[in-house]
């Protein structure tokens, strides 16, 4: 009987941390600051239905200095996140062709980055606009 | 004599396409308004920087939460951020060949959904 025995190369376990695959696995890796993020404002909102001994408290530790440094720490990675999504962004997309032509995946990648860069923006001058005219 | 159509059983349905939306919804959503979001609640508004004094009050914060629109923006800012990141944490830890498949899911989609749930509890019991 012939049974298949596919070859399968010898991979050293931490493949990961090693080029080229490093650049993936942080990529991926991202998203665990995402969530974390995720969990922070999840924090506020218990502290928020506890009531407002707990929400001073939630707030005054939002404004520590770890909190400060955590934060500068996952903007940077979220930061990352948003440059990686809209490079990965033309290659999950079906081909776009514009006029016979093919659109650029750097062009793509460029206009969905600007599109970030608008709506990043625009939310905090409405917040601050909304706060000036409260 | 009529060739008989073989009849096959209705092919059973995967769930990654759902959890593939969630992560999708999830990287895009951060990826237009993650650095904003940072920056607001990270910086603006525990230092009060660039808005009004009270503008991260107790009552200011808690009619957020009860808006109908504050309570949808919150669910889907948290609850997709984590379903985002447990994709992520889930096909990483997968190609690691960290644990069991069903280990790695209850690592990450479980804990994105036990998350999610909470936090409609949350809102639920924040009231409108």
């Amino acid at each position: 009987m012939s049974e298949r025995r596919p070859f399968h190369r010898a991979q050293p376990r931490t493949w990961w941390a090693q080029k080229p695959y490093l650049a993936y696995t942080v990529r991926e890796l991202s998203g665990v600051a995402v969530a974390a993020y995720g969990a922070i404002l999840l924090a506020g909102l218990v502290c928020l239905w506890r009531g407002p001994e707990a929400y001073a408290t939630y707030l005054r530790l939002l404004g520590s200095d770890v909190a400060f440094v955590v934060h500068v720490a996952l903007l940077a990675v979220m930061l990352w996140h948003v440059l990686t999504w809209f490079q990965i962004l033309p290659k999950t997309m079906p081909k776009l062709i514009l006029r016979g032509q093919q659109v650029p995946q750097r062009l793509m990648t460029r206009i969905a980055l600007l599109a970030a860069v608008a709506c990043s923006a625009g939310l905090l001058i409405v917040v601050v606009a909304i706060g000036a005219l409260s | 004599m009529s060739p008989s159509i073989p009849s096959h059983p209705a092919p059973k349905r995967a769930m990654a396409p759902v959890f593939w939306l969630l992560f999708g919804a999830g990287g895009m959503l951060s990826a237009l308004f993650g650095p904003a979001l940072i920056v607001l609640t990270g910086f603006m508004l525990p230092h009060g920087w660039g808005l009004p004094a009270r503008f991260a009050d107790y009552s200011h914060v808690l009619a957020f939460a009860r808006h109908p629109i504050g309570k949808l923006v919150l669910l889907a800012v948290i609850a997709l951020f984590f379903w985002h990141g447990a994709e992520r944490l889930f096909l990483t830890l997968k190609d690691m060949r960290v644990g069991t498949l069903l280990m790695l899911r209850l690592m990450t989609y479980g804990v994105a959904a036990i998350l999610t749930l909470v936090t409609i509890a949350l809102l639920m019991a924040i009231g409108f």
